[in-house]
């Protein structure tokens, strides 16, 4: 009997760690969402001056890319004219327009938010032309550095080039020395890229921005290289590999200029980068928002604002639901009606909890007396219900007025307790206190209050309501723990005191 | 050291209440024949079929309009009992004892007005003592004089003897005796308490009393074990059939003995309570566990059942 119901929870629990793993693995979720995603404050700022005639001035810009997301994008042109242009090498902005003597400052500001690119993999790129600025004898004398490296495996080669050139140290070979000169005449990474080439290596330069805190005046350029699953970020010399990708932000590739003018002169230029706290729920929204997966598309930030705020509620319910079926069926111990308890907490959030319970408390106990002495006039079961619905009506009106004269807003928010729950409680309470006294009672309006009280916190918790709210599929452990409990045949707590006589063996 | 007290309570083959309703009640109980036991007119009809007695139905009120009648209706009546179709643990029932010209005098000695009576009618037919709160139906049937037997542990009320039932086989039973507490009621969670009884003899054994156990009547002082129950192959008899009566393997049946007419079904019970455990000092899941491991033959008459019974449990 037993075996159908657990196999049932078991694949329930499957199916939320496979959603759970995809999404985290897979799409790059959080797997904390608590755990703020780093964000920066990217800025550039530089002073346009036109020569007499209309300036342009280019300036390669961040482009989205996964794992990376922009939003808040500002542009500050004064009196240029500000346009937004994608190459294959990057994105551009670009100012044009005649300037006065003093110039006009360009700006343009973005927020960055980085998280875990997911597993999402480039295709193998294509091999590259050899750098513009070499002739044959230099790419000659490439082929002839690199002639054995090339027959190595292809992930191989790049650690190979390294080494080379490292161990080449102070006695380097004369093609070696012909790329270095050429390279610091240049002063452009020349000498790695066309060494990657001669190797038959994919390999390109990247001028970008690293992201660390601080202010940087000339962007920096660093190698990748393709090992044949990803690329491998160099530092321009080919000392160093650079690990970590995600403090480097790419902003043109190929060697294309990060900052162009012409008809103009450029000064002042700085890229000014700021570690920024961003909300966790912006930050998950931005990300969802943008992808196009499938788990994505029908995620709940799809949906307009005023509806998300009531599922980030509505999702905790459940747990509150589970509350009470532990409550009752493992420990045993009594609550007023299944779902009053979680009623009655969702109300909470407006009144607060200790006006809500001191509320809920103050108008049941009016209820009960009300109930005692209508019991005497001997209404009939729709009437009496009635009489006790307007009066917990009647309550909250004053409740309201009083909480006015007295500037409690909690107080006034008494009308969104819910009110025929609470006639309900009247009556199931007067019936506990007429059949089992007011000891069982107290006991379960105790019990009632404890579970309202911590499913309370559980809808409060902002850390939870934004976990379910990134995987709902959490939904179906939390269904699958009902069905658990609900098959728990096992003794509860409270038959321990029950049955005490017989655990004594007499 | 819960998991030792839970296995102690396991060893004692105690009957846990999840155990009870997933395994027994929900198990095998179908829904559909609940309204059998649930409603007592479709009982007593039920037990009619059977020969079993029951208590004398006069009236069954179903609706107020009907009410109007209620004066003519009690016309020549002069004991009986007012009780909801579909009530449950106690609740809404009235003993008249004796009546005048004008007033009806309950069991307790309290006079009370025909409108009264309406009026508490009236409320069991809204639906006040039913089970879901649904509306009900008021039964008018005769009052039961209890047998003298349980009268020095008997606070006024009626006795009655619960013996719990499974798959037609009398598993575990014990008397309850109404108390001060009680209000005079045989219901063990209003403060009645329980003396188990010996399938074997019918003597009774120790008693329960709010979860405690205890050796005597606590207002009236007397000892509870050790007494005779009369008729009580005729009440094994009576129980032994509630399974082939209602197609509920797992059923409590209340029975009461009037001193006339010897014992009477009272009502069935779906859900039974587990405090009998209690007042028998010892599981019911360990005799419910035999019963599912006795031989197949014991179950095709209620009288190898009940011998079954007699020599195992």
């Amino acid at each position: 009997m037993k075996r159908p119901a657990l196999l049932l929870a078991f694949s329930l629990f499957i199916i939320t760690a496979v959603l759970l793993l995809y999404r985290i693995f897979g799409l790059g979720y959080p797997a904390l969402p608590v755990t703020t995603g780093k964000a920066f404050h990217f800025k550039f700022d530089g002073h346009v001056k036109s020569d007499g005639g209309s300036a342009t001035l280019s300036i390669a810009l961040p482009s989205e890319r996964a794992g990376l997301i922009i939003s808040e994008e500002n542009f500050g042109s004064g009196s240029l004219s500000f346009n937004l242009f994608r190459k294959e090498s990057g994105r551009y902005g670009v100012w044009t327009g005649q300037t006065d003597r003093d110039g006009e400052i360009a700006s343009y500001r973005a927020t960055i938010l980085l998280r875990s690119p997911g597993t999402a993999k480039p295709g193998p790129p294509a091999l590259n032309k050899y750098p513009p600025l070499t002739g044959k004898d230099e790419q000659a004398a490439a082929e002839k550095i690199t002639e054995k490296i090339k027959h190595l495996p292809l992930p191989e080669r790049i650690g190979a080039i390294l080494e080379l050139i490292r161990d080449a140290g102070e006695r380097p070979s004369p093609e070696l020395m012909l790329l270095k000169r050429m390279e610091e005449s240049y002063d452009r990474p020349i000498l790695l890229p066309t060494l990657f080439r001669a190797a038959l290596v994919p390999a390109r330069v990247v001028d970008g921005i690293r992201l660390a805190e601080g202010i940087v005046t000339k962007p920096l350029a660093w190698i990748e290289a393709w090992n044949g699953q990803a690329w491998e970020s160099l530092s321009a010399d080919g000392k160093e590999t650079l690990k970590d990708q995600s403090t480097l932000l790419p902003l043109t590739y190929d060697g294309a200029p990060v900052v162009h003018v012409s008809g103009g002169g450029i000064s002042d230029i700085r890229w000014d980068i700021n570690r920024q706290v961003v909300g966790q729920w912006r930050y998950n929204y931005e990300h969802i928002s943008r992808s196009e997966r499938f788990l994505d598309r029908w995620s709940l930030f799809r949906l307009p604002t005023e509806f998300q705020q009531t599922f980030r509620i509505l999702l905790l319910v459940p747990i509150g639901a589970l509350l009470i079926c532990i409550l009752r069926n493992i420990i045993g111990f009594p609550t007023f009606g299944i779902f009053m308890p979680v009623l009655m907490a969702l109300s909470f959030r407006n009144t607060g909890l200790v006006y809500g319970l001191s509320i809920f408390a103050g108008v049941i106990l009016t209820g009960y007396v009300a109930r005692r002495f209508l019991d005497r006039l001997r209404l009939l079961l729709v009437p009496r219900m009635s009489v006790l619905l307007t009066l917990v009506i009647v309550s909250f009106t004053l409740l309201a007025l009083f909480g006015n004269k007295f500037g409690l807003r909690q107080v006034m928010a008494v009308g969104l307790l819910p009110f025929v729950i609470l006639v309900m409680t009247i009556e199931r309470f007067f019936v506990v206190v007429e059949e089992h006294g007011i000891r069982t009672a107290l006991q379960t309006s105790a019990g009632s209050a404890a579970v309202a009280f911590i499913t309370y916190l559980i809808i409060s918790s902002e850390t939870l309501q934004l976990t379910f709210f990134i995987y709902p599929e959490l939904l179906l452990a939390v269904g699958a723990l009902q069905i658990l409990v609900g098959r728990y045949t096992g003794y509860r707590l409270s038959e321990l005191s029950r049955f005490r006589e017989f655990r004594s063996p007499s | 050291m819960i998991g030792k007290a839970f296995q102690q309570l396991r060893d004692a083959g105690v009957l846990g209440i999840n155990n009870r309703n997933a395994e027994y009640i929900m198990r095998c109980n179908p829904r559909s024949r609940y309204p059998l036991v649930d409603n007592k007119v479709l009982t007593k009809e039920l037990a009619r079929q059977y020969g079993i007695p029951t208590p004398v139905l006069f009236h069954v009120i179903k609706n107020h309009g009907s009410m109007k009648n209620l004066k003519t209706m009690l016309e020549g009546i002069k004991e009986f009992v007012v009780k909801p179709a579909s009530g449950s643990g106690g609740s809404g029932i009235i003993l008249i004892t004796e009546r005048t010209e004008k007033v009806f005098l309950t069991q307790s000695g309290k006079a009370v007005a025909l409108e009264y009576l309406g009026y508490h009618i009236s409320d069991i037919l809204s639906g006040i003592f039913s089970l879901q709160g649904q509306e009900d139906h008021a039964i008018i049937e005769s009052l039961i004089h209890p047998d003298q037997v349980f009268s020095a542990v008997t606070y006024q009320g009626v006795p009655d003897v619960r013996i719990i039932v499974y798959r037609g086989v009398p598993v575990m039973a014990m008397v309850r005796l109404p108390t001060k507490d009680s209000d005079g009621k045989a219901n063990l969670h209003r403060g009645a308490i329980g003396a188990g009884i010996k399938l074997v003899t019918g003597h009774t054994i120790t008693a329960v009393h709010k979860s405690q156990i205890v050796t005597h009547h606590p207002d009236t002082g007397n000892p509870v074990s050790g007494l005779k129950v009369p008729h009580w192959d005729t009440m094994l008899s009576i129980a032994a059939l509630a399974t082939d009566m209602t197609d509920l393997c797992y059923v409590g049946v209340d029975i009461v003995i009037d001193r006339d007419r010897g014992p009477v079904l009272l009502e069935l019970n779906a859900r039974p309570g587990l405090a009998i455990q209690m007042a028998n000092k010892g599981g019911l899941l360990k005799r419910l566990e035999s019963v599912d491991a006795a031989p197949a033959e014991i179950f095709t008459t209620p009288e190898k059942r009940i011998a079954w019974a007699k020599e195992n449990l």
